[in-house]
């Protein structure tokens, strides 16, 4: 962590979160943030409802008081600057459209705040409307327009200033599905074009997984991890992280010291497997994926992976394959598999290694 | 349902007498009798009520159109601060008085500015104490600043009290946005926020029209002398004359400046449906 925040700070930072605390009432709500965004680097800020991560979203915009801590943008410290004069765009959750405005009046309004002439406000808001597939739609009320469009008319006011930095509130949680997804890669691929630095919150994995250079997971007020999507996917560094990026199966595991190294065994398991990697002494908790377990014959033997005895009580074709319901112990566990296989048959469970994210079990 | 079930009817039907027998009967006979001279369609009571009083309509007039616009203007002012600033002792004291005068009748207020404003009154002796004016300077406001000044004190309270409810309902992002983009406070009250409660403040300006229209307290104790309002003029035709034709075509004539107010309303009404 350390050496990550000396190698950005070479470069040059478009913020830089230091310590933020936010309190609302008596009630604290941050409890000290860090964060460096590098210029032109897309953010996501990932976490359950209530993590805290709309609002350190709303302090960097402004509109929520910090009560300690500093948050620089490009150098200069920002905490006591009121949102108008902080110059960073800001996209809305209710994308806040003027509803008593045309789509022209909507997105020139920051540029008429800028002083722009009335031609020079148009012409550029054709541009940007020509950007945002929405080409002729100026003198349109913005309340005649559909929900994809008006999200674009709220990205397009954001972005018609031209700004460093843009915030996201959620900008895809009132889409629906077929459009998200569409937006979702127009929006990323208007950032890596425009070159603006971008911070987007959301609650969707996969969202965050798709659009953001690094990731930031918040739990209860504190980044829980910051990487890339495929370290947060693949190395998570807390059971929470793992269990938000999806690996929220779990099994309770014993690791010891053993002859030839370290040797992990399951309640049920016969014989201990040999784990190559670092792992926690004692009684651990493995949390691992769905889609990571596999089904094979209970004799046959697996140097990687744990094999769990188990039956199977329960087969679903939802396409393409079989989902199985398979049952060790007192726990069932969902496995796809492409063969068809009878009801009530033993089977081993088979948990590779290498996809299993191993934590000190709670006490 | 195709027949008008009896029973509905009965269930308004005591409503509806008395709509039609306190409202409808008095306004129907005055109406008749403004324009009727001894049984005859006449319009002698105009004449009448434009001769004697036509300085008096202007100056109605005058009055209740200044004191709306200056209702308008503080009630923005107010509600803007108060659905605005992040000054909270501020908003905090704005909140807890403006709404005082609400509970004040009419008649408690004149007297009240009887007191305030007149040569000698509470108003002009701070001014002298304070060093601003002059003692020869000092001059009564019991005129029409009077009635304007009561009228505006009293309506403020009411429209902003309508209009700031109206502001509180936006969406707060809508606010935000703007702020987002660089506008300051000012301009975000007029450009964005106003607009969006526009609907609000006309009605609320409406109905301070008309209220102040027929207010007959504060023109007969705060200003005393010519020229007066229509509402003074009338009971004085009542009751120094029992001259209720010329009274009632100066009713009409209040009907009338009434119905262009409401005439205002309804037009905005209609345009914003057609747009919407």
């Amino acid at each position: 962590m350390r050496e990550v925040k000396i190698a950005v700070k070479s470069a040059s930072v478009a913020i830089e979160i230091e310590d933020l605390k936010v309190n609302y009432g008596a009630q604290r709500v941050l409890h000290g943030v860090d964060l460096d965004v590098v210029p032109g680097e897309f953010i996501a800020i990932l976490g359950s409802s209530g993590c805290g991560k709309t609002t350190l979203l709303r302090t960097i915009a402004g509109f929520q008081k910090a009560s300690g801590g500093a948050i620089r943008l490009f150098g200069k410290d920002v905490v006591d600057t009121p949102p108008e004069k902080r110059g960073i765009a800001m996209m809305f959750q209710s994308y806040a459209l003027w509803p008593h405005m045309t789509v022209l009046g909507n997105v020139g309004y920051g540029l008429r705040l800028r002083g722009m002439s009335k031609a020079d406000v148009r012409a550029r808001v054709e541009t940007v409307l020509r950007m945002l597939n929405l080409t002729g739609l100026e003198d349109r009320k913005v309340t005649n327009l559909s929900g994809g469009q008006r999200q674009r008319v709220a990205l397009g006011r954001a972005l018609a200033i031209e700004p460093d930095l843009l915030l996201l509130d959620e900008p895809l949680s009132n889409l629906d599905a077929k459009v998200r997804i569409q937006v979702r890669a127009e929006i990323k691929s208007l950032q890596s074009r425009l070159g603006f630095t971008a911070i987007q919150v959301t609650h969707d994995r996969e969202e965050a997984m798709t659009m953001a250079d690094r990731i930031v997971v918040m739990d209860q007020g504190r980044i829980a991890q910051v990487g890339s999507p495929k370290e947060v996917y693949d190395n998570p560094v807390s059971p929470f992280v793992a269990s938000f990026m999806g690996a929220d199966n779990t099994i309770d595991l014993d690791v010891r010291q053993g002859a030839s190294g370290l040797e992990v065994r399951a309640s049920g398991q016969d014989a201990p497997t040999l784990w190559s990697g670092r792992a926690p002494m004692g009684s651990v908790t493995a949390y691992f994926r769905d889609d990571v377990a596999t089904i094979q014959d209970l004799g046959a033997k697996s140097e990687d992976a744990i094999v769990l005895p188990g039956t199977i009580t329960q087969r679903t074709y939802p396409g393409g394959h079989y989902r199985y319901l398979v049952a060790t112990g007192d726990r069932h566990f969902t496995v796809t598999d492409d063969r068809y296989l009878d009801l009530g048959n033993p089977v081993g469970l088979r948990l590779p290694l290498e996809s299993l994210h191993l934590f000190p079990s709670a006490q | 349902m195709s027949r008008p079930s009896l029973l509905g009817f009965l269930l308004i039907a005591p409503a509806l007498l008395m709509i039609g027998v306190l409202f409808l009967y008095p306004l129907g006979f005055s109406l008749a009798s403004a324009v009727t001279a001894g049984g005859q369609l006449s319009l002698t009571h105009f004449e009448k009520a434009f001769e004697l009083y036509s300085t008096d309509i202007l100056f109605t007039i005058f009055v209740v159109i200044v004191s709306t616009i200056l209702t308008a203007i503080f009630s923005i002012m107010i509600a803007g601060v108060l659905t605005l600033s992040e000054t909270p002792w501020l908003v905090a004291g704005l909140r807890a008085l403006y709404r005082w005068p609400l509970f004040i009748p009419f008649i408690v207020a004149a007297q009240c500015m009887r007191t305030f404003l007149a040569k000698n009154g509470l108003m002009n002796n701070t001014l002298v104490a304070t060093g601003v004016l002059e003692p020869l300077q000092a001059t009564s406001f019991l005129d029409w600043r009077g009635i304007i000044i009561t009228f505006v004190w009293k309506q403020v309270p009411f429209v902003t009290l309508m209009l700031a409810g109206a502001m509180a309902s936006i969406d707060r992002a809508t606010i935000e946005a703007g702020r987002n983009l660089g506008a300051s406070r000012p301009r975000i009250l007029c450009e964005l926020v106003l607009p969006q409660v526009a609907q609000t403040l006309l009605v609320g300006l409406v109905l301070s029209f008309v209220t102040m229209l027929s207010v007959l307290s504060v023109p007969m104790m705060v200003a005393g002398s010519q020229p007066t309002m229509l509402t003074v003029d009338m009971a004085f035709r009542i009751n120094s004359y029992g001259d209720y034709a010329t009274a009632n075509a100066l009713g009409v004539i209040s009907y009338a400046l009434s119905a262009v107010a409401a005439w205002i309303y309804l037009r905005h009404n209609v345009k914003r449906e057609v747009q919407a």
